[in-house]
């Protein structure tokens, strides 16, 4: 677990991470509050906290004495918000920086491309 | 939520020392608390208090609505397993789990027999002849079996090694998510401990300093690293907790920042670290971080 | 102590006594071997020892006038004191040990001194029983054959005491060590070394000064003829004095002493 963060905060990425590659597929039931807790070693009140704040969200539901499920359209969702969050946490940054170097919108473009070849 | 201990003014003067001053809090039902400081804060005598095992100075205390002195009506709802707790000195383990029961009417048998094998308790030695480990193994056996609702464990694990410990904090957290119930849970090994915690109360010289949700306190404090003149133009104005120099660099950990300061700082080319409950707990008490270090 | 009870039903402790009485004396007596079995064999073990040495004695000693002399002698027997020193030292042990460990189990003081207290009462009867029952075989054995005495001692009424007296002698004198042992222990509990300093100092100015008193006003002679018209059932029977007094004054400690750990 990060230091620096709210311990439910990374509880809800951690679930939000599941469904967006497939591992927690909508409309299936997600582990319970108390196996998160005993899974990443925290307080069940803590854990009880992240999963909340997906039900708030929507992308979980409860179904009452049975327990909590991925909502259709959760993974759409998810990747709609992670989507606008990297263009604002990365790209925004990515171009002001370059623009303050004065690499031009084409040399920036050339450069991502040839990033990823050089990734592979 | 209701309160299961609520302290008001409380204090207790020795001949020399204060040892507990004028301290006021409450403890909500079914919560893990966890009440840090260092040795000699005060921690064992504040549960003492709490227990009817001490006398108060004066102030007021409350558990389960009553005074805890002398209440068995309370005491049989509670469980304070303390690392210096005395046997009988013919008894072997197997006497202390055998009388137990008697004592804690929701003590689970199958449960402290599972934690007997888990923590590999020799039943048929003299509690004498036994490892300072196994010894703690017995009080953090009685205190998780007992269930009682108000649950106190006072470094509970002096000498237990890694494993042990792990063993611990899983059984806790699996038997409290089972069965809810109100532990307080005092120790120096923070790290261990900090995700387990839901609230923290922190005892320094006698006082309460910290007495706050765990969430709140993660991220409340950030270290700031860089060059003195990037530091200090940063951090001026803030209050500092704590500041470390080295030749031109310098160290500061001021309280919670928010993104666009993340943003300025990481501008001015200052390196940002989130500091952990224990570094925090550290720096708030003033001692050297070796007294929070593992001692077994 | 009494309670103070809020008005919020909820947050009253739940319905249930909790007292922890009965749970003291088992806790007490959760280690059967050492409370019921190891006095015994320790006792065996002496009065074996005591068996050889009466036959030895009688060996060596032939003329009839002489053996007399010796049975005499052999009334005045101390075998069996050892007993009532290991009463006494379980009552101390019942404080220094028992008391920490009952308090961590959640007992009340009260609660710990009512069981223990009925600990005494009852380890009490249970040794007196079995040492009257010796007594009586001593007797009708003639001393076990060899006219030693160990059970019989002229302090426990010699052997013309009928069997409940001879009970009650046991009873009480017992009660007495445990009873003066667990103050002695709470005192030292309470305030460890000074109290103890000042207990045995206090003791012994009160015995010294007794001694004096009788000594200058010349009463020995009163206070011979008051232990002979006693008798021994009578002199053990006001032993109860101290030893209640011991009972009372060791809780009046014990409710404000915090168990020590170390």
């Amino acid at each position: 677990m990060d230091e620096s963060r709210p311990i439910f905060v990374q509880i809800a990425e951690l679930i939000e991470n599941d469904i967006i590659s497939g591992g927690l597929p909508e409309e299936t039931q997600v582990p319970s509050t108390n196996e998160f807790a005993a899974f990443h070693r925290i307080n069940p009140a803590t854990a009880g906290k992240g999963v909340n704040l997906l039900v708030d969200e929507g992308i979980l539901y409860k179904k009452r004495g049975i327990g909590m499920f991925v909502a259709t359209g959760a993974r759409d969702r998810l990747i709609g918000q992670r989507r606008q969050r990297f263009e604002n946490d990365y790209v925004g940054p990515l171009v002001a920086e370059a623009d303050k170097l004065g690499i031009t919108r084409g040399q920036l473009a050339e450069m991502i491309r040839s990033g990823e070849g050089s990734a592979e | 939520m209701s309160a299961v201990v609520e302290v008001r003014g409380l204090s207790k003067n020795y001949r020399t020392v204060t040892a507990v001053d004028e301290v006021s809090f409450t403890v909500e039902e079914n919560t893990i608390y966890g009440l840090l400081g260092r040795n000699g804060a005060g921690k064992t005598t504040l549960m003492q208090l709490l227990t009817g095992q001490e006398f108060a100075s004066s102030g007021e205390i409350r558990v389960f609505g009553e005074s805890p002195v002398e209440n068995a009506g309370v005491l049989e709802r509670t469980s304070f397993i303390k690392e210096s707790q005395k046997y009988p000195d013919d008894f072997q383990p197997k006497h202390v789990f055998a009388s137990a029961p008697w004592f804690f009417p929701d003590w689970d048998a199958g449960f402290a027999e599972r934690l007997i094998a888990d923590f590999r308790v020799p039943l048929k030695r003299r509690i004498k002849k036994l490892s300072r480990g196994q010894l703690s193994s017995i009080g953090v056996i009685v205190g998780l079996a007992s269930r009682a609702p108000l649950t106190f464990f006072d470094e509970p694990y002096l000498g237990l090694d890694a494993v042990a410990r792990q063993i611990f904090y899983d059984r806790l957290l699996e038997d409290y998510a089972e069965h809810p119930r109100t532990v307080i849970l005092s120790t120096h090994l923070i790290d261990e401990v900090s995700n387990l915690l839901e609230h923290v109360l922190v005892i320094d010289e006698g006082r309460i300093i910290v007495d706050q949700a765990a969430e709140e306190l993660r991220g409340s404090a950030t270290t700031i690293v860089g060059t003195r003149a990037g530091v200090d133009s940063f951090v001026a104005g803030r209050e500092v907790l704590h500041r470390d120099q080295i030749g031109g660099l310098a160290s500061v950990t001021v309280g919670r920042l928010d993104p666009l300061e993340r943003q300025e700082a990481a501008e001015l080319g200052l390196e940002l670290s989130p500091v952990s409950l224990q570094q925090l707990i550290v720096q708030k008490t003033n001692v050297p971080a070796k007294e929070f270090e593992v001692k077994s | 102590m009494t309670a103070v009870q809020t008005s919020t039903a909820a947050a009253r402790p739940a319905a249930g006594s909790g007292s922890r009485v009965i749970p003291v004396v088992r806790l007490h007596f959760v280690n059967r071997f050492s409370m019921l079995v190891l006095p015994w064999i320790i006792l065996g073990f002496i009065f074996l020892v005591n068996l050889a040495i009466w036959w030895i004695v009688m060996s060596a000693v032939s003329p009839d006038a002489d053996r007399a002399d010796v049975q005499e002698g052999l009334q005045w027997s101390g075998a069996s004191f050892y007993i009532f020193v290991y009463m006494m030292v379980l009552g101390v042990q019942a404080i220094a040990l028992t008391f920490p460990f009952a308090l961590g189990f959640s007992a009340t003081r009260r609660d710990f001194w009512l069981g223990t207290s009925l600990t005494f009462v009852l380890l009490s009867a249970i040794y007196a029983a079995g040492m009257t029952v010796l007594a009586l075989i001593e007797v009708a054995t003639g001393g076990w054959g060899l006219g030693g005495r160990m059970f019989t001692a002229l302090y426990f009424g010699g052997d013309a005491t009928p069997w409940f007296a001879r009970f009650f002698l046991f009873f009480a004198t017992f009660l007495f060590f445990f009873f003066v042992g667990a103050l002695a222990a709470v005192i030292y509990q309470r305030w460890r070394v000074n109290g103890m300093l000042i207990f045995f100092g206090a003791l012994t100015v009160a015995l010294v000064g007794g001694v004096a008193l009788i000594t200058f006003s010349e009463s020995w002679p009163a206070v011979g003829a008051w232990f002979v018209e006693t008798g021994a059932s009578g002199v053990v029977a006001w032993s109860l004095v101290p030893t209640g007094l011991a009972a009372l004054v060791g809780y009046a400690i014990l409710r404000r002493t915090t168990p020590k750990n170390t």
